[in-house]
């Protein structure tokens, strides 16, 4: 009993303290606007923005880079919107060719807040050579197995687990919780909860394929 | 296991306590001294450049709070660990509250605006963190010289008794309670110069913009709320307009002091001008467009007596960031400005309140220094100002570029006619043409929507009709001096980026 209470007084002050550390009085309003033109959310940091969870999982986390000043580390990506994030990973250079050859780059960085779930370089390779070579030559393939890969609104753990319409148009199903994620019970999340400027990715370890 | 939380408790109260009294004691005095932020300013002057690359390249996110947070993480474990080890060794005490200081006054001496009395609020926040924790351990197990090895021993299996743990409960809400109304008492000081911005008078401009033209989109100006904003302050700088004063020295004949009244005495002028950011990706929304009330720089240099041989005007925020700005762009006819207010009213403190530099056709990093107190007319020869020490380039000419806004990226608009609108900015040249390309298909010049100025971003609109399945669509804009945007791609490191903005819909 007194041990929670004491814990309790240890949260209220350091509570106190991290409202010292971040408190401004004034942090202008954030919001996605429906664009009729030009539309922008503030950059102004502020209590808000430092909620979303920072926290990464997944055995695959540990082959990302930790020097922050690696551009492929979990604070560089962080800053960046998905597509330059992911450029900057030298364990998603497949994926990142394949966007730039389908042309979805500004796509993916202008978009207003998204889910990617991203192979990596293994998982592309588990597709035999001559159909990856006829996959990456085929725009419109591509496009819709890349675009397969997105889901609209950033998917945090806890909403990870369900049905989810892509933006290709079909529906993706991830089943798990905790840490153990299956995406269309083949693919394996092996590092989750990756923040970019403008996507949470969820790095995966075999490429999706829409259903036909 | 009971007693090592309430003696880590006591150190985690007795530290918030300290911090709580010493960011009151700043807010009055030097908010910029105050212990957490003197550490996590420090830290991040002293983080390696290419760390900055990245980090600082895509400033504006929720780094910052996530830094001082980690700060406050580590001074709460740092006083935890001093309460366990200090309930024995009463004297840990006294060394720990001496470390904590020195670490958090040697910060506040490193900060760019630091003067002799920067450390007192560290020094002061350790002096009381220390003294209450001693207090709440003796309240807590009773003076240290009454207990043995052995008497301590035995307190780690024996039941405290009920009256040392009801006044140790007493000792830490009362701790707790004095924290909480310190801390309250610092955010509603920091919080009136909020206050004091709204009742800032502003006197009408001697040239007020000419009206909108007819015909423009609604959204041609960006709200202030919603301004992108850029920069490297870990918390927003509150000036004081009453103290507030703008030296203007160097390579001039007279050096110059003004007062904020002594600036608004002056003839205004009024101005729609689009500012965006270096560190934009391509399509990116670090960029908005505002009216802005100032004062015209080119007076104010020539009142100064700026000598030939200068051609660069490094400006300097209260905060010690510094903005390097050649001279000919205050003297070329530009309105290169000390801008007051924005859309109407008086700048907001996260757009640098009194009083923040506006150069028309420069990128922010290179001419819109916020909360400026200082402008330096020194030589690019001379010094580089502080993102140009970090490898981007100078002078920070704004690239000639365009955004589709409408449709969103990966968007599902119905067959038939779709309009397809953004905008398109070239500050200083203007722009003469807006082109889309479907599918990589021939260029379409898009309706250009009139604009005041050629200091302001365009908005554009075509009609396209829209053919079943998935499109790729594609801008490209003509500046006034003919140049079309080029395609190929650069990062907007370390001259801003380029390629022409390109996105996916499906039409279905």
């Amino acid at each position: 009993m007194r041990t929670s209470r004491l814990t309790t007084l240890a949260a209220v002050s350091l509570f106190s303290l991290s409202m010292a550390a971040c408190g401004s009085s004034d942090s202008s309003t954030s919001s996605d606007q429906p664009a009729a033109a030009p539309t922008m959310t503030s950059a102004a940091p502020m209590m808000s923005s430092a909620a979303p969870a920072m926290e990464n999982f997944g055995a695959g986390c540990a082959a990302v880079p930790t020097d922050a000043s690696n551009k492929g580390s979990f604070q560089a990506m962080a800053q960046v919107p998905v597509a330059t994030a992911a450029s900057g990973n030298p364990l998603l250079s497949t994926l990142v060719s394949a966007v730039k050859q389908a042309g979805l780059v500004d796509s993916l960085n202008s978009a207003d807040g998204i889910t990617v779930f991203a192979p990596t370089n293994d998982a592309f390779k588990k597709i035999p050579a001559a159909d990856l070579k006829k996959v990456l030559a085929d725009k419109k393939t591509l496009t819709d197995i890349l675009t397969y890969h997105v889901v609209p609104g950033k998917l945090t753990p806890a909403d990870l687990s369900g049905t989810h319409k892509t933006l290709e148009g079909k529906d993706l199903t991830v089943a798990g919780s905790g840490e153990m994620f299956k995406v269309d019970g083949t693919s394996s999340v092996i590092c989750g909860n990756v923040q970019t400027a403008n996507a949470t990715v969820y790095i995966v370890d075999t490429v999706l394929m829409p259903k036909s | 296991m009971r007693n090592l939380l309430r003696d880590a408790a006591a150190g985690v109260l007795a530290a918030g306590l300290g911090i709580a009294v010493a960011e009151l004691f700043a807010a009055v005095t030097r908010p910029d001294a105050a212990p957490l932020i003197a550490v996590g300013g420090a830290i991040i002057d002293a983080t390696p450049t290419p760390v900055k690359e990245f980090a600082v390249r895509e400033l504006g996110t929720n780094d910052k709070p996530v830094l001082l947070a980690s700060v406050g993480l580590v001074l709460a474990l740092f006083a935890a660990t001093l309460g366990v080890v200090g309930r024995r060794r009463r004297n840990l005490v006294v060394v720990g509250a001496v470390v904590l200081g020195a670490a958090g006054a040697t910060a506040a001496l490193t900060r760019p605006t630091a003067s002799w009395f920067s450390p007192v609020p560290s020094l002061l926040a350790a002096a009381i963190a220390g003294a209450t924790l001693w207090w709440l351990l003796r309240t807590a197990v009773g003076p240290a010289n009454d207990r043995t090895d052995v008497a301590a021993a035995n307190d780690r299996t024996a039941i405290v008794p009920t009256s040392n743990r009801r006044a140790f409960l007493r000792g830490a809400l009362l701790v707790a309670g004095a924290a909480v109304l310190f801390e309250s008492g610092a955010q509603l000081l920091i919080r009136t110069v909020g206050k004091v911005r709204t009742t800032l008078a502003l006197p009408a401009p001697a040239e007020p913009a000419k009206p909108l033209p007819a015909g423009i989109a609604p959204d041609f100006t960006t709200p202030s709320a919603t301004f992108y904003r850029v920069d490297t302050a870990l918390t927003i700088p509150r000036v004081d307009p009453d103290t507030w004063e703008l030296r203007i020295h160097g390579m001039v004949g007279t050096e110059l002091k003004l007062s904020l009244d002594d600036l608004l005495k002056r003839p205004l002028i009024e101005r729609d001008i689009t500012l965006n950011c270096v560190s934009n990706e391509v399509g990116g929304p670090y960029i908005g467009t505002a009216r802005w009330l100032g004062v015209p720089l080119a007076p104010l240099l020539r009142e100064a007596g700026l000598r030939p041989e200068a051609d660069q005007i490094v400006a300097r925020s209260v905060e010690g960031m510094t903005i390097g700005t050649p001279v000919a762009t205050a003297l070329d006819g530009r309105d290169t400005m000390l801008a007051v207010a924005m859309n109407g009213e008086p700048l907001r403190p996260e757009h640098g309140f009194p009083v923040r530099m506006l150069t028309p056709g420069l990128y922010g990093y290179a001419g819109a220094c916020k909360w400026v107190t200082e402008l330096e007319l020194t030589t690019f020869a001379a010094f580089d100002a502080y993102w140009v020490k970090r490898g981007w380039a100078r002078p920070g000419t704004v690239k000639t570029a365009s955004r589709i806004d409408k449709p969103r990226p990966f968007a599902r608009p119905a067959a038939g006619p779709v309009t397809v609108a953004g905008v398109a900015w070239a500050q200083r040249r203007g722009i003469d043409k807006v082109e889309i390309s479907v599918d990589g298909g021939p260029w379409k010049a898009a309706e250009m929507l009139p604009v005041p100025s050629i200091d302001t971003w365009v908005q554009w609109r075509l009609t396209w009709n829209a053919t079943p399945g998935p499109h790729s669509l594609s801008v490209r804009a003509t500046d006034g001096t003919g140049q079309v945007q080029t395609a190929d791609r650069a990062t907007p490191f370390p001259s801003g980026a380029t390629g022409q903005h390109t996105i996916t819909v499906t039409v279905g």
